[in-house]
C-alpha cells in the first residue's frame, strides 16, 4: 500500500515536469525555517492554532484537529493562470504537514478529482491550492502543507 | 479522535450545465483563485461545516462537474445522497423547463426520501431574466419542494439555501429516529438518548 503511494508520488511529480533533483528554493527555505514550526505544534504533536487559507482566511482545520508529520511530497505550484502558462507546470517539494486522519475533521476543504491515485486539497471558499495531498491507497491520511496555509 | 460533529449530510447539485452550480460552492465567486492546474482537474466535492440549532453539521457537497452534459448521472452518483439542490438559471428558460426532467431523473435513481430544493440562480441578472419568480414558485409548489432565488455572484440566499436544506434533512432524521424508538418499545419516547448520540449517517468512501 505504501509502495503504491510512493509510486504515485513519483508519477505526480513527473506529470507536470521532471522531478527536480536539487530541492527547489521554496523547499530549502522551509527546511531552514524548520524550528519556526515548533511554535505551531503542541506537546502532543497537534496543531496549536487554527489552519486557514492564506488567501481568503477560510477555516480549514480547528486547533488540535491534526498532527504534525514529515513527508516529502511534490505539490503543483500555487500559481495564477498567466504565470502558470508562462512557467508551464512544476511544483514544490514540501516536507512539513498537518496530518488529518478523518476527512470529516476538516472544517472546510475541497477535493480535486483524481490525478492518478491522488486527490489534491484546495481551499473550499476560493479554491486556492493545492494546499494538501491525499493518496487513495491510504484512506485515513490527508496531508496539509504547513507552508501553504496560514495559522491563527 | 472522537467525532467532532453531530451530523453528516451528503448533498448534490443537479441541473443543466452553465446554470452556475459550481459557483454556488464558492464563497467569493468574483475572487476565485482558479489556478490552471486546479481548474483543469476540477473539484470533486467540498466539505463544509455549519452550525444549526447548536448542532455541528458536516456537509459533503458534490458537483456534477459537467457529467450532466453526457447524461451520465446515474445511480452511482445519487448513492447515499440525503439532499439535492435542483438548480436552474433565471436567464435561461430551457434550464428551467429541464428541472422537470431532473426531478424525474431523481425519482428514478435517488433514494425516495431524499430532500429536494429548487434554486433559481443568477437572480442578480434581472435585466436578462426569462423565468419569473412566480413561475419558479409555482413549479416548486406543484412538486411540494422549497424554492429560493439565489445569486452566487452577489452571495444572495446561497447560505440560506444550504441551511434550509440541511435543516429539512435534520428534521426528517429526528422525526424518523423518534418514530423508530416509539414504535420499537411502545413505551415513552426517549428523545434525550437519541439526541445525545453522535451520529454518522453516511460514510464516504473514495472510489
Amino acid at each position: 500500500m505504501a509502495a503504491a503511494c510512493a509510486g504515485m508520488e513519483a508519477a505526480a511529480a513527473a506529470a507536470p515536469a521532471p522531478p527536480p533533483s536539487p530541492p527547489p528554493p521554496a523547499a530549502a527555505a522551509a527546511a531552514a525555517a524548520g524550528p519556526g514550526w515548533a511554535e505551531l505544534v503542541c506537546a502532543q504533536g497537534r496543531n496549536l492554532k487554527a489552519v486557514l487559507c492564506q488567501r481568503c482566511g477560510s477555516r480549514v482545520l480547528l486547533p488540535g484537529a491534526a498532527t504534525f508529520a514529515r513527508r516529502e511530497l511534490l505539490l503543483p505550484a500555487m500559481r495564477k493562470k498567466a504565470a502558470a502558462a508562462a512557467a508551464a507546470g512544476g511544483g514544490d517539494v514540501v516536507r512539513e504537514h498537518w496530518l488529518v486522519r478523518d476527512m470529516f475533521s476538516f472544517e472546510n476543504v475541497g477535493f480535486t478529482r483524481d490525478v492518478g491515485n491522488v486527490k489534491f486539497l484546495v481551499c473550499a471558499d476560493c479554491e486556492a491550492g493545492p494546499i494538501g495531498w491525499h493518496c487513495l491507497d491510504d484512506k485515513d491520511s490527508f496531508y496539509v502543507a504547513l507552508e501553504r496555509v496560514a495559522h491563527e | 479522535m472522537a467525532k467532532t460533529y453531530d451530523y453528516l449530510f451528503k448533498l448534490l447539485l443537479i441541473g443543466d450545465s452553465g446554470v452556475g452550480k459550481t459557483c454556488l460552492l464558492f464563497r467569493f465567486s468574483e475572487d476565485a483563485f482558479n489556478t490552471t492546474f486546479i481548474s483543469t482537474i476540477g473539484i470533486d466535492f467540498k466539505i463544509r461545516t455549519i452550525e444549526l440549532d447548536g448542532k455541528k453539521i458536516k456537509l459533503q457537497i458534490w458537483d456534477t462537474a459537467g457529467q450532466e452534459r453526457f447524461r451520465t448521472i446515474t445511480t452511482a452518483y445519487y448513492r447515499g445522497a440525503m439532499g439535492i439542490m435542483l438548480v436552474y438559471d433565471i436567464t435561461n428558460e430551457k434550464s428551467f423547463d429541464n428541472i422537470k426532467n431532473w426531478i424525474r431523473n431523481i425519482e428514478e435513481h435517488a433514494s425516495s426520501d431524499v430532500e429536494r430544493m429548487i434554486l433559481g440562480n443568477k437572480c442578480d441578472m434581472n435585466e436578462k431574466r426569462q423565468v419569473s419568480k412566480e413561475k419558479g414558485e409555482k413549479l416548486a409548489i406543484d412538486y411540494g419542494i422549497k424554492f429560493l432565488e439565489t445569486s452566487a455572484k452577489s452571495s444572495i440566499n446561497v447560505e440560506e439555501a444550504f441551511f434550509t436544506l440541511a435543516r429539512d434533512i435534520m428534521t426528517k432524521l429526528n422525526r424518523k429516529m423518534n418514530d423508530n424508538s416509539s414504535s420499537g418499545t411502545g413505551g415513552p419516547v426517549k428523545i434525550t438518548e437519541n439526541r445525545s448520540k453522535k451520529s454518522s449517517f453516511f460514510r464516504c468512501t473514495l472510489l
